[in-house]
């Protein structure tokens, strides 16, 4: 008797658990995988996270957030294996991580690094006009003391002048050795700081360093009144922000999903990215907040 | 530059004539770090022995001095590399400020407590023969003291040597500028040269001084080291 009690509950347990189970499985069925979407682990990544993730949910579709996840060395395996489903890249960054050689070329640079993509499961929408690429920054005082507006006015001056950027700039095709190679430059010193953070921009206010590597949509070029150097003869390849989408994620949901993701993408521009970077970098404000006002003021969410 | 092995990435960067001779150059290097480290190290004695020795002496604002020393061990020493340097610039001040700020609390607590330590009848007897506070302090607590002091400076050395690596990553030298170097460049063999010369350096200086602490222990409670010489007595 206790026997067969005992299998009664085991039985009706795993009959608990098989429609638990049947339950999730007829939920994705009918509505389609989750889309999780993950960021890079710096605020202007988790600022696009949002912005995707809130469009997303807006448009009716089941979402999660992995934003803040890590470096592209993180993130890459997890979009491929399956873990997230998307994620806002840059054409340029990606195209070397992925050894395809970008070029200033926005359409060509996307063509090429969605096509080494595709066959790790991963493709590339279409890209948004807003870049952030690596710039090269002095303060307002050394433009107008020195009379540079572009890169190659460092011409005649770089021997004088102390360079600052991340350690491995003297390695990267698109820093110190491009500098060279395109431009003629070479710099006095290199101080090896961080990368485009607060003791490069301590280092030029402090006139440690006459010259320095920040991001180009960063907030606080603006905020403390720096000089970008115009990159006139294109050493930084495009750097589109286009969101990396997995393969079976565009198969289950198509077009439509396509269609408003590219939307949203196209109106990203470059002075939008700048402004929402300086709210969150200076301004302090939340990440999530900030994207839900773009969106709102882009017509894409209604308030 | 990262799919090769280990090994040859060592062999790569310990081939380079550069790793040996001339700035930058592992010899150099070692060089930056010790002087920083024992910059720092001795900025950090001045500032907290003293201060320590008179107030255990006269068994006064020992809390109050230890809250403000432990200062330094609460805050994290990366934090006051970048705040320093967004205060002060480059240069060897960050690095020096928050090493300082790290080696201080070990010698500060160890002095304290050597002194406080110190058999209470030893310093009421040394009052009773008449000797000035001064006298007492320097003839009696101080060289009692200094076994258990010479330990804080031992765990303040071994401290600094590994954390000095930090100054790499405002610009400075020292062997953290492998590392970070390496780190950043993908550069394993250069990676791994920082951080093995990092360690062994540490234990070569821990062991060194640990042979010449024992110099430190006075002749009236030697032979067996400070601890089990007052109970001697």
């Amino acid at each position: 008797m206790l026997q067969l009690m005992r299998k009664g509950v085991v039985g009706a347990m795993l009959l608990a658990v098989a429609l638990v189970a049947g339950a999730c499985g007829s939920g994705d069925d009918a509505d389609g995988p989750t889309i999780v979407v993950a960021s890079f682990n710096f605020g202007e990544s988790l600022i696009l996270g949002e912005i995707y993730a809130q469009a997303l949910e807006d448009a009716g579709y089941p979402v999660e957030r992995s934003l803040g996840l890590g470096s592209r060395e993180v993130v890459k395996p997890a979009l491929e294996s399956g873990e997230i489903g998307l994620v806002p890249e840059y054409t340029g960054s990606l195209g070397n991580f992925l050894g395809v050689t970008p070029t200033a070329d926005e359409q060509s640079t996307w063509q090429a690094v969605k096509d080494a993509f595709e066959p790790n499961g991963v493709t590339l929408l279409g890209y948004a006009p807003a870049q952030d690429k690596n710039g090269y920054v002095v303060t307002s005082e050394t433009a107008s003391a020195l009379g540079l507006s572009r890169i190659s006015d460092l011409g005649p001056l770089a021997s004088g002048l102390v360079f600052g950027g991340p350690p491995e700039c003297p390695e990267r095709l698109n820093c110190l050795p491009g500098l060279e190679r395109v431009y003629g430059l070479t710099f006095a010193e290199f101080k090896p700081l961080d990368v485009g953070g607060p003791l490069t921009v301590a280092a030029l206010e402090s006139g440690d360093i006459d010259i320095g590597v920040l991001f180009t949509t960063d907030g606080v070029i603006a905020a403390k009144n720096l000089v970008l150097l115009e990159d006139d003869k294109g050493l930084q390849p495009a750097e589109n922000i286009v969101p990396a989408v997995r393969l079976d994620i565009v198969d289950a949901y198509g077009d439509d999903l396509v269609d408003l993701l590219d939307e949203v993408s196209a109106a990203i521009t470059t002075p939008d990215l700048t402004e929402m970077n300086r709210r969150a970098g200076i301004d302090q404000e939340d990440p999530a907040a900030i994207a839900g006002d773009w969106l709102a003021e882009n017509g894409f969410v209604s308030g | 530059m990262t799919d090769r092995p280990l090994l040859e990435e060592l062999r790569l960067f310990l081939g380079d004539p550069g790793a040996w001779w001339g700035t930058g150059s592992i010899p150099f290097r070692l060089g930056e770090h010790l002087l920083l480290s024992a910059a720092a190290v001795i900025m950090a004695a001045l500032l907290v022995i003293p201060p320590a020795l008179w107030a255990a002496h006269r068994r006064r604002g020992v809390t109050a001095a230890a809250a403000v020393v432990n200062i330094g061990r609460a805050v994290p020493t990366f934090g006051i590399l970048v705040v320093v340097v967004v205060w002060l610039g480059l240069g060897p001040w960050p690095a020096l400020v928050a090493l300082v700020a790290l080696s201080g609390p070990p010698m500060f607590t160890n002095t304290v407590a050597g002194v406080m330590a110190v058999d209470p009848a030893v310093v009421e007897s040394a009052w009773g023969t008449g000797m000035t506070s001064w006298g007492v302090l320097t003839g009696v607590e101080l060289p009692l003291a200094l076994p258990v002091m010479a330990e804080g400076l031992r765990i303040a050395i071994s401290q600094v040597i590994a954390t000095a690596t930090l100054s790499a990553l405002a610009a400075g030298g020292g062997l953290g500028r492998f590392i970070v170097d390496g780190f950043a460049q993908r550069d394993q063999g250069e990676l791994l040269v920082g951080a093995v010369l990092v360690a062994a350096l540490a234990v070569v200086v821990e062991m060194a001084f640990t042979r010449g602490q024992r110099r430190l222990i006075p002749e009236g409670i030697a032979p067996d080291g400070g601890r089990q010489g007052r109970e001697h007595r």
